[in-house]
Order: C-alpha cells, then structure tokens, then sequence
C-alpha cells in the first residue's frame, strides 16, 4: 500500500527487517540484512520506525495479571463439583439395587408359576385317578352314597379336599417370592 | 515441564497430574483468554472455567495432542462461546462493522491520561479480530511466535503474516502524516 512513501522498506526485506530487530534471523540471513540496512536509507529509517512504533505497541498494551487466589478459588470449585458427583454416585448406586430387587422379583414370580402348574398338573391327576377308580367301583359306591352313612363319607370328602388346598396354600405362601 | 505430568497421565493418576497441570498452565491460559475476550475478569472467569473442563476431560486424554495444544483448544473454545454468550451476532473480523466501531470508541472513554496510548489502543481494536488476539498475545507472552502460535492453534507462518500485517496496519494509520507525505 505504502512502497512509493519515504518510510516504505524494499518490499523483498520488510519481513526480515522485523525479524532482524527481533532477533529471530539466522545468522547468514540476520548478516544479509544488516549489510543491506546499511546501505538503504529507506530501510533504515523504516526499520528504526517501526522499532519506535514497536516499542509503544509493547508499552501501550495492557499486561493483566492473574489474581493470586485464582488456584484457591479453583479447588473450592471443583470440590462443589465433586460433591453432586457423590451424591450422583449413590444414586445410581440405589437404582443398581433397585434393579437387583426387581429382578429377584421376576425371578420369584417365574419360580411360583412353574409351581402353580406342577400344583395343578397334580391335582388333575388326582382327580382323574378318582374318577376313574370311581367309575369301577360305581355300583358299591352307589350303595354306600345311598345307605344312612351318605351324609358321614360326603363329609369326610370335602374336609379332605378343604384340608388339601388349605396345605397347598400354606406350602405356596411360605416360600419366597424373591431371591 | 510436561513429563511429569505425562507420567502421571500415564499412570492413570489424573488428580495428581491436574495438580501439575494448573500451575503449569494457569499464565498462559489467562494470556490467551484476556487476548480473545479483552476484559481481566472475563478472561479469569474463562481460565477458570478451561481447567474445570480440564479437570472434567483429563482421564480422557488420549495423549494424540499435546497436551498444551489440547488445553489451548479449550481455552479457545472457552472464550468463544463467551463471546457468543454476550453478543451473538458481533463480528469482529470486520473492522468497519457497528460493533467493532463501539468497542474502538470504549476505549476511548478510559482515562485520558496518556492521548497517545489511548490511540494506539483504539487502533488495535480496529483490526481484524484474528490480528487483535495475535496482537495482544504476542506482546503478553514477550515477542514469541512460537507460543502464539501453538496457543492460536496456528502454524508459525501464519502468525508471522498475521502479526507483520497488523503491525504494519497499525504503524500507517498511527502515523498517517508521514506516510502521505512521501
């Protein structure tokens, strides 16, 4: 923008010339420049004027510091977080036992099924088993159901099938529902 | 200055290298967060806030950066989405945009002790936003493109040019006068 203006360095240099006050040339190079400066009133004044600007640059820009309790601020920070990480912690910790009880649960509710059908599986038998020996002893059974001891053996039945499901229901609810 | 940090990174001990880590770091990403963000407080808040994500991410480093890089990064990130936070649509790449006028005239209504000083800031705050952070970075961390760089997230070329132009920039329009009068 500026190479026709009295303070432009020769556009082939300009870096090495900010490089050069800056100290970043290597030493060939660094030697090149210097030779050049030497005999380029442009570059020179140009260099010592953006070593002037330079230097206010340097001066004007403000250097903030970082406060000294930064790092105690920080820990009392990170030890807020670590705290609802804790708490986060015995959550999942309560819904992992959670799951665990559930679970028991299912396995209890699938061990009381299995039951129920050996239960029933059984007392079909059975009855199929009476029925039959029923049927071959029907004309003695008729006898017996008509004679004056109906009322006697009809009883004893039904307090033998009472007696049989009160101890199934017993036997189903002593055992556990979980584990 | 890392090594240790590495070894311990290593080793699984993550606690003990984020003790190691903050020291270490805690200039370095102030200066780069006060580059970006151009406010003290602001930039302490971000630095806080890059070693809390830190401290979050460190058992998942996988050591395929540097760790510097990685950090920086952050602190980048950081900043960034404070810049967001206050103003969604700022754009500072633009020099001549409403935003990047205001903030130049902010400056202006610091103490107005030292004219020039104050100039020469209002001019910074003229450039491009990518000049600016390079800029006030290279001067924070003493003249060193090296550091720039690698906190830029930058190669070393770029923030030669970057640097070069913006100080160029700046000396023709500090010194109008006498460039015009060639």
């Amino acid at each position: 923008m500026n190479e026709m203006s009295f303070t432009a360095p020769c556009a082939d240099y300009e870096h090495d010339l900010v490089e050069l006050l800056e100290g970043s040339l290597g030493p060939e190079r660094a030697r090149v420049i210097r030779l050049h400066v030497e005999s380029c009133a442009r570059c020179r004044a140009w260099q010592a004027e953006f070593a002037a600007f330079d230097a206010g640059l340097a001066a004007a820009l403000p250097r903030p510091a970082l406060s000294p309790d930064f790092e105690r601020r920080l820990q009392a920070r990170l030890s807020a977080l670590a705290q609802p990480a804790n708490r986060s912690d015995l959550r999942a910790r309560a819904d992992r036992e959670h799951e665990r009880l559930v679970e028991a649960l299912r396995r209890g509710a699938r061990r009381h099924a299995l039951l129920d059908g050996i239960g029933s599986a059984a007392v079909a038998i059975c009855v199929l088993a009476l029925a039959r020996g029923l049927l071959e002893q029907a004309d003695a059974l008729q006898l017996l159901l008509e004679g004056p001891q109906r009322m006697v053996i009809l009883g004893g039945i039904g307090t033998a099938v009472a007696l049989a499901a009160l101890a199934w229901t017993t036997l189903r609810s002593r055992l556990p529902l979980a584990g | 200055m890392d090594d240790g940090i590495e070894r311990h990174l290593a080793a699984g001990r993550h606690a003990r290298a984020f003790d190691l880590v903050v020291p270490a770091y805690k200039d370095r990403v102030f200066r780069l967060a006060y580059s970006i963000l151009k406010d003290r407080a602001a930039a302490e808040d971000a630095a806080q806030e890059t070693f809390v994500r830190v401290w979050k991410a460190l058992p998942g480093f996988d050591g395929r950066a540097a760790l510097g890089t990685w950090i920086y990064a952050i602190t980048r990130n950081t900043c960034l989405m404070e810049l967001r936070r206050r103003r969604p649509t700022v754009s500072f790449d633009d020099p001549d945009s409403t935003e990047a006028q205001h903030a130049a005239a902010s400056i202006a209504t610091g103490p107005a002790d030292d004219p020039e000083r104050d100039n020469l800031l209002r001019l910074v705050e003229t450039l491009p936003r990518n000049q600016q952070e390079a800029v006030r970075l290279f001067y924070l961390e003493d003249r060193s493109y090296e550091t720039v760089a690698e906190q830029l997230g930058m190669p070393l070329g770029t923030i030669k040019n970057l640097l070069h132009r913006a100080r160029k920039r700046l000396m023709e329009v500090a010194r109008p006068d006498e460039v015009k009068a060639a």
